[in-house]
């Protein structure tokens, strides 16, 4: 009687912390942490350096990557840095694969066209030359600032106030 | 050989895990602002205060470029131009990111699950890319890299 309670209760403990391991992906905070650890590792110890504090960017090795093919192919001679010159980055690929993997897995994965998409395509590129001008996509302005990079928490301001007056223009645009 | 090999798997690991968590940087502010819900800023202040964390642990224990103190050597803004430069340029980038929807890493998350959107923004963003450094870059510089 006691040794029946005894396993159903740790049973129960056990299936509990499995389902909260299960659930710990759709944390946005658990994405967070292992973002920037796994950023820090690669940039420290993983070669995805100089410059410094480059371990995770969509803009800047998306730029690197595609400047590699360029050089490779056309002999361009564009602008690639230390860290993408000799091999190409292929975090913007592991991005897509990834995350198209997840959603096959769960069930999330299908074709959605929601129009927009020539506005979509021009939002891009204003997208990348600012991210290119500031040093890089958000998350590495997040990063870069957690280096202690002083331009780059000032990026990190602009990109703030830029993201409330968007909402607010969009807010007051929905409610005209 | 290494440097291909270590981003594409924190591509993966962050595609994978962007993907479920919905994460995206710019859209803990919108969230918070449109209908204060902190889920998503969250995420951004975790990313934060870890990047910090982890970049102090690393100075103690290894040789880095970031020297011994808070703030890294040789990253101070020379002149009020390059503040109000930096500014204006973040000030777009988080404009144009919340109006397109998503920041670049949530784009390349989207396009992956399969958002015809995405990809359009994607061709945008890789056009971008080559047309800055070609043409852009050579006139105003690097300003940050």
């Amino acid at each position: 009687m006691t040794a029946g309670t005894a396993t159903r209760h740790r049973d129960g403990v056990d299936t509990n912390l499995r389902a909260r391991i299960s659930r710990l992906p759709r944390s946005a905070v658990f994405y967070g942490i292992v973002a920037a650890l796994v950023a820090v590792v690669a940039g420290q110890w993983l070669r995805v350096s100089p410059p410094s504090a480059y371990g995770l960017c969509s803009a800047c090795h998306g730029r690197d990557l595609a400047n590699w093919v360029l050089n490779g192919t056309q002999d361009a001679g564009l602008f690639v840095t230390a860290a993408g010159a000799s091999w190409p980055l292929l975090t913007v690929v592991g991005l897509v694969v990834g995350s198209s993997f997840a959603a096959r897995r769960n069930g999330e994965f299908g074709s959605i066209d929601i129009g927009g998409n020539a506005r979509q395509f021009l939002f891009g590129a204003v997208v990348m030359c600012a991210a290119l001008f500031v040093g890089g996509c958000p998350t590495r302005i997040i990063l870069r600032t957690g280096y202690g990079d002083l331009t780059a928490l000032l990026a990190l301001g602009g990109v703030a106030a830029g993201v409330v007056l968007a909402t607010l223009s969009l807010r007051w645009a929905a409610s005209r | 050989m290494i440097v291909s090999l270590s981003s594409l798997a924190v591509g993966l690991i962050v595609g994978y895990l962007g993907q479920r968590s919905r994460m995206c940087t710019v859209g803990g502010l919108r969230d918070f602002v449109l209908v204060r819900d902190t889920a998503l800023l969250k995420g951004v202040g975790a990313l934060l205060v870890t990047a910090w964390i982890a970049f102090g642990a690393v100075r103690l224990v290894a040789e880095t470029d970031a020297g011994n103190g808070l703030i890294a050597a040789g990253t101070t803004p020379t002149g009020l131009r390059v503040v109000a430069a930096v500014v204006v340029g973040g000030l777009v980038l988080g404009f144009v990111a919340t109006v397109s929807g998503a920041c670049p890493l949530r784009q390349h998350v989207l396009a992956g699950q399969g958002r015809v959107g995405a990809w359009a923004f994607l061709a945008g963003f890789y056009l971008a890319a080559v047309v800055y450094t070609s043409w852009i870059a050579p006139h105003i510089g690097w300003w940050a890299v």
